[in-house]
């Protein structure tokens, strides 16, 4: 028996039992790259802060927020009924179940729209629909709904319109009271002054 | 990486090229495994040389399984590469068909241009063969239409019809390839001692 067929018969044996072992990394189904560029280029994934806090007043029921920020950060501050998925853990374990759901709309939460931005991109290109991004994030949040500027008397009258659901919309999230002006106000007893002078009589 | 065209590493145009190289290749190696004999090849029907079944077989497998580790390592996206499309019966009768072509002129379409090239008579009688049953089939096409093109299952492979991922199969073909080596040695092995008249 020819030593060479053995030897190649043991090494292709060994070869084709070694195909089993391979670690084949499932490679996730991604959308196709022209269909993604398109849809970056399209503004249709933002939404206003003021579409947000519309729909967490009124209770969307198909309204999830996602963090995008750590863990810190999220305890730090966050938004109402929103959960946190940081961004690199954004594919791990089972957190992809949340997103592509009927009826439902999520929206990316980060300081700015960056990383909100970033994880847009990474779920559309999995072929997950309605993820939105929170334009300008938190600290547009910060800027428009906690601490809204009071538009100058010219201003058109929908910019005013804006203004007063910001205010009405910072009284939900802040508990703040109608134009109290932030100071404490001074309780003043006033005294009935003492009248000295008698009261005539008729 | 590859495959190469698809991933536009190289230009289209050197298809040709990289065709004439493979099958420069290819000629070479069929005769070197003594392929341009047609009684080497229809030995393996009559059980005195199964130079065949070895050559086709080796290479099957080597392929197969370097396919495999070449998709593994990112050398080659198998997603991307042709898969001929089935047609179910005439791809059965066809092999029927051909079967019996092999048995009876001694030569496959391929090992036939070999004979030719080392000056074979019957590989030249084999050769104007084909290209008159070519003729015949293309001028007799509308008859056959119907059948040539039904049963279509379009591009699939095992995998995708049987759900069983494509390294059980290389496996499966691995081991039924090889028992077949040691196997058909022991044949060849009894028949050529019954043999007088065919000196190897």
């Amino acid at each position: 028996m020819n030593k060479n067929y053995i030897i190649l018969t043991i090494l292709m044996l060994v070869l084709a039992v070694g195909t089993i072992f391979l670690n084949r990394e499932e490679e996730p189904k991604q959308i196709e790259p022209s269909k993604l560029l398109q849809e970056i280029i399209q503004p249709t994934r933002y939404v206003t802060t003021d579409q947000v806090a519309k729909m967490i007043i009124k209770g969307d029921p198909g309204l999830m927020l996602v963090d995008v920020r750590s863990n810190s950060e999220f305890e730090e501050f966050s938004l109402p009924n929103s959960v946190n998925i940081p961004l690199d853990s954004l594919l791990t374990g089972d957190n992809l179940s949340y997103f592509g759901i009927p009826g439902t709309q999520v929206v990316f939460i980060s300081d700015d729209a960056i990383k909100a931005d970033q994880c847009w991109v990474l779920t559309k290109r999995l072929g997950l629909n309605s993820t939105y991004v929170m334009l300008g994030g938190l600290n547009k949040w910060m800027e428009t709904i906690i601490d809204p500027q009071q538009p100058s008397d010219d201003e058109p009258y929908t910019v005013h319109e804006t203004y007063s659901f910001r205010k009405g919309a910072q009284m939900y999230f802040t508990g703040a009271e109608a134009e109290v002006g932030g100071s404490k106000v001074k309780v003043e007893v006033r005294r009935k002054e003492k009248t000295t002078v008698a009261a005539g009589g008729c | 990486m590859g495959p190469l065209i698809p991933n536009g590493i190289i230009g289209g145009g050197w298809d040709f090229v990289i065709a004439i190289l493979i099958g420069v290749a290819f000629g070479f190696i069929l005769e070197a495994s003594g392929f341009s004999s047609s009684r080497n090849l229809a030995g393996v029907f009559y059980g005195y040389n199964f130079v065949v079944l070895r050559v086709f077989f080796t290479a099957l497998i080597v392929a197969m399984v370097g396919i495999i580790y070449f998709d593994f390592l990112g050398w080659l996206d198998l997603s991307k590469i042709f898969i001929l499309p089935t047609f179910l019966t005439p791809m059965i009768v066809g092999g029927v068909i051909m079967g019996f072509g092999f048995i009876i002129g001694g030569y496959c379409p391929g090992t036939s241009f070999t004979g030719i090239a080392i000056g074979k008579l019957d590989a030249v009688f084999f050769t104007v063969g084909l290209y008159l049953g070519i003729f015949a089939f293309s001028l007799a096409y509308p008859l056959f239409e119907g059948f040539f093109t039904s049963g279509a299952l379009g591009n699939v492979t095992l995998t995708d019809v049987t759900g069983i991922p494509a390294h059980w199969f290389a496996l499966a073909f691995t081991v039924v390839a090889l028992a077949a080596f040691w196997g058909t040695m022991f044949i060849e092995k009894r028949v050529r001692k019954n043999m007088k008249q065919y000196k190897f």
